[in-house]
């Protein structure tokens, strides 16, 4: 295809300087996201004001902080089902070594570590142990989701002073979820710009980011390059992990209460969802921050601007799934036509 | 044009892909009785061409006349009903089902659901359709998985010639079979040709189509160059109709043999007792620096296993030195140690194909262009523009995705990333794969300056004119072993098959 292909450069190029912000991908979902916004913007009041705004900035961070993460899950080629068990179980793990009298630092660090353990032993099963992913995880979902049920003997965890928590770790845990950064800023929105902003440079800018990409992308050409496959896909389940972990905890710190049977049921479709309609590929190789962020913001202010004209919940379940294909056709249309 | 005794015609065939004008006014006539071949770099238009005649693409002007009469190929189903039957480059058999489900499937899926076929009758078929390809020893009940490549594109002919085909079309169809294998695919065309189907071969050796057609058709950027007796041509008529100029000092088909390494330049890679799961049995050598060492062999000989087990790729026994260190049996230790890898399959080993060209230059050297894991952009574009220079690699940006490239530059890019790392030993797999005569010629070129700089090269490969033309030494690999070596004038197509036949 030599002459063809230097033929149509010129075209690629034009393309490239009209989307050059985003990458034609994101432009995509970037103006599927203004349209929902202009369109609640006309039909409801309280849209477009910064309480509702700011609530849906914190209504979409759990979500957000676990899309990051299976942003890198995704690139790599894999699939994490293992999540909303993680974030029940992190989540639950900490509350109650909070309760235990154990102060904040050292019971997030445990939280946080569980997570990541659990992360890289999805890794694990699906590198060494030569599973895919979808059954490892899936596995994992019922194992971690079972000990959490062990754990907490199938009760409800409850942090309160009442049952033993610090009154000062009490409230610094009980800040990190409900409080706000200079009275305006809901805290767990702050979580989730610092950990976007964080795998943002991580995943453009640095060589980990990099080897991420190529071990999805083609995985032999990777090895040939001199990427441990294996090494790169257990950070990138073990970065999922600790992601997931720190969203349950967040959790736990809004409520502040969870348990075992219920708390993150099903979290992981919601992630996934997000994550693909931020243009991220089940085959691997492909995905930015910036789609996630969208991806999450779609449903988001989708569910949000439903509640507001007063749609019922049934039929809002049904308009994410409708978002969910079309957001996926469109992408998928699109990149047939452009070969 | 028109052709009273055409049995297939196009006229004014126009097929736009985005960017691209695949296919440009295009006026062809095929007689009954004759083979066909459609030739031209790639790019040219021929798959397109077959595409549409196959009923696969539809054009966006001009038409298809079968036996004078316009038709509209609604399907590759509508097409084969009407007496045109395509064999795709790749392999399109369900490895799942049997032979006989297999040929059979295009008749079963016009029956629609409503009248299966039964399974005498598949059978019989089958076993007809093989007779006639000279193929009665295969049982219509075995499972297509457990059948040669050769086998399995006899099956796909089979299919193709159905009941009664007119026009059989045939797209690169020996790309993946041992010379004697297409001496049997031949012997099948001519047999197909003295029944009076017009056969439509496409094909990049041109050797071969000097031997097998009575016409030729050269495509070039879509357009239709020239339509020529195979007896008024010559390779050389053929190159410069596809080039459309003169390959000035650079035609990969008239170079100069390829210098010899001098005798006591240092050996930088040394193989003992390699052995690799399945088919490499025992093979030893020594490469020297600066000499190109051509590797030969038929498909199935082990030769194919032999790149990914001289790095690591695979579980290996026996010793690999470089430089006289052994290197340990992972990638890693293979680059660490000096040795860079191209393998033969760009889509699923060369390119890191939802990167840019950027990266997928740097992938091997990350640490040469990070600083504590992050990565600097400026040194990335720099090692990565120096690179496409000195390869002159055609791009529109660094930041273009690889996939979006023509062959010839995806294996450009890809070879530099071999190169950036500044290997001592450079092992290629199939390097011209896929890779047009303009890219090839370049791509010949790249390697001698680099063998000229002391790097030693492994070029195993299935095309004789690499071996015969590039390569200073040849082995030959049968059964998972080497044979003797070739040098200088010993060198020829025949000595090597010699060497390759079992």
């Amino acid at each position: 295809m030599s002459a063809a292909d230097v033929q149509s450069a010129p075209g690629r190029t034009r393309r490239g300087a009209l989307s050059r912000l985003f990458g034609l991908r994101e432009t995509g979902v970037a103006l599927a996201l203004i349209a929902l916004c202009v369109v609640l913007s006309l039909a409801t009041e309280s849209f477009l004001t910064q309480t509702n705004l700011l609530n849906v900035g914190r209504q979409v961070s759990l979500l957000g902080i676990m899309a990051v993460g299976m942003t890198f899950v995704l690139i790599s080629g894999e699939v994490d089902l293992s999540i909303g068990s993680i974030y029940a179980f992190a989540g639950l793990a900490t509350g109650m070594l909070i309760v235990g009298g154990w102060a904040l630092l050292p019971a997030l660090a445990a939280g946080l570590l569980c997570g990541a353990v659990i992360g890289a032993i999805n890794g694990l099963l699906s590198t060494y142990g030569r599973l895919p992913s979808l059954i490892a995880t899936l596995g994992m979902l019922s194992i971690v989701r079972g000990a959490a049920l062990i754990l907490t003997d199938g009760r409800p965890v409850t942090v309160n002073e009442r049952l033993g928590a610090d009154p000062d770790t009490l409230a610094a845990f009980e800040f990190m979820g409900q409080g706000r950064l200079f009275d305006v800023i809901p805290m767990q929105l702050v979580f989730f710009a610092a950990v976007a902003a964080v795998a943002w440079a991580v995943l453009a800018g640095t060589t980990f980011g990099f080897r991420v990409f190529a071990v999805g992308g083609s995985a032999k050409a990777a090895r040939i390059s001199g990427i441990r496959i294996e090494a790169v896909k257990i950070w990138a389940f073990t970065v999922m992990g600790t992601l997931a972990a720190l969203a349950g905890i967040l959790a736990m710190a809004f409520l502040p209460s969870g348990q075992a049977g219920r708390t993150g049921l099903g979290l992981e479709l919601d992630v996934i969802a997000a994550t693909i309609i931020g243009g991220a590929s089940l085959a691997g190789g492909e995905g930015t921050i910036l789609g996630t962020i969208l991806g999450v913001l779609i449903i988001g202010v989708m569910r949000n601007g439903l509640v507001l004209m007063g749609v019922s919940p049934f039929v809002q379940e049904l308009m994410i799934g409708l978002v969910i294909i079309v957001a996926v056709a469109i992408d998928k249309w699109s990149r047939r036509r452009g070969g | 044009m028109t052709d009273g005794d055409a049995i297939l015609e196009v006229r004014g065939l126009t097929k736009r892909f985005p960017g691209v004008l695949a296919l440009d006014d295009v006026s062809l006539a095929f007689r009954p009785g004759e083979v066909h071949a459609v030739i031209g770099e790639n790019g040219a238009g021929k798959s397109t061409l077959m595409h549409v005649l196959g009923g696969d693409l539809s054009p966006d002007a001009g038409a298809v006349y079968l036996g004078g009469a316009p038709v509209r190929l609604a399907g590759p189903l509508d097409a084969q009903s009407r007496g045109i039957g395509v064999v795709y480059q790749e392999l399109a058999l369900c490895r799942n089902l049997t032979v006989a489900e297999n040929v059979t499937m295009p008749t079963v899926a016009a029956r629609g659901a409503v009248r299966p076929m039964p399974r005498a009758a598949m059978r019989d078929m089958t076993r007809r359709a093989l007779a006639r390809l000279g193929m009665g020893h295969v049982d219509p009940d075995t499972p297509v998985s457990r059948l040669s490549v050769a086998e399995m594109q006899m099956v796909e002919i089979a299919r193709a010639i159905g009941r009664d085909v007119r026009v059989l079309v045939l797209d690169e169809p020996n790309s993946a079979l041992s010379p004697r294998e297409s001496e049997e695919l031949f012997r099948v065309v001519r047999q197909l040709r003295g029944e009076g189907v017009c056969v439509l071969y496409v094909s990049h050796y041109l050797d071969e189509v000097l031997g097998l057609a009575d016409r030729i058709s050269v495509l070039r950027d879509g357009r239709h160059v020239e339509t020529m007796n195979a007896a008024d041509a010559d390779e050389d008529r053929l190159i410069r109709a596809m080039v459309g100029r003169d390959l000035v000092g650079a035609t990969p088909f008239a170079l100069s043999p390829a210098a010899e390494a001098s005798a006591d330049a240092p050996a930088v890679l040394e193989v003992a007792g390699l052995a690799c799961a399945p088919d490499v049995a025992d093979v030893s050598f020594t490469l020297r620096a600066g000499e190109i060492l051509g590797v030969g062999g038929l498909p199935d000989s082990g030769k194919d296993s032999l790149g990914d087990a001289l790095f690591g790729l695979r579980p290996r026994s026996g010793s690999v030195r470089v430089d006289g260190r052994e290197v340990g049996a992972s990638s890693g230790a293979a680059l660490r140690a000096g040795l860079a890898y191209i393998p033969a399959d760009r889509r699923n080993g060369g390119m890191l194909s939802t990167m840019s060209v950027a990266h997928n230059v740097v992938a091997s050297t990350l640490g040469a262009v990070s600083w504590a894991g992050i990565l600097r952009r400026r040194a990335v574009e720099r090692t990565a523009r120096a690179q496409v220079a000195r390869l002159d690699a055609r791009i529109s940006s660094l930041g273009q995705r690889i996939a979006t490239l023509s062959g010839g530059n995806q294996q450009k890019i890809i070879l530099s990333r071999g190169l950036v790392s500044d290997p001592r030993v450079l092992i290629l797999h199939e390097p011209t794969r896929g890779v047009d005569v303009g890219a090839k010629a370049e791509i010949y070129a790249i390697l001698r300056d680099v063998a000229a700089e002391g790097v030693g090269i492994v070029m195993i490969t299935s095309e004789m004119t690499e071996l015969v033309l590039q390569a200073s030494r040849v082995v030959v690999v049968r059964a998972g072993r080497l044979s003797d070596e070739l040098t200088g004038a010993a060198i020829t197509e025949e000595a090597i098959m010699q060497r390759a036949v079992p």
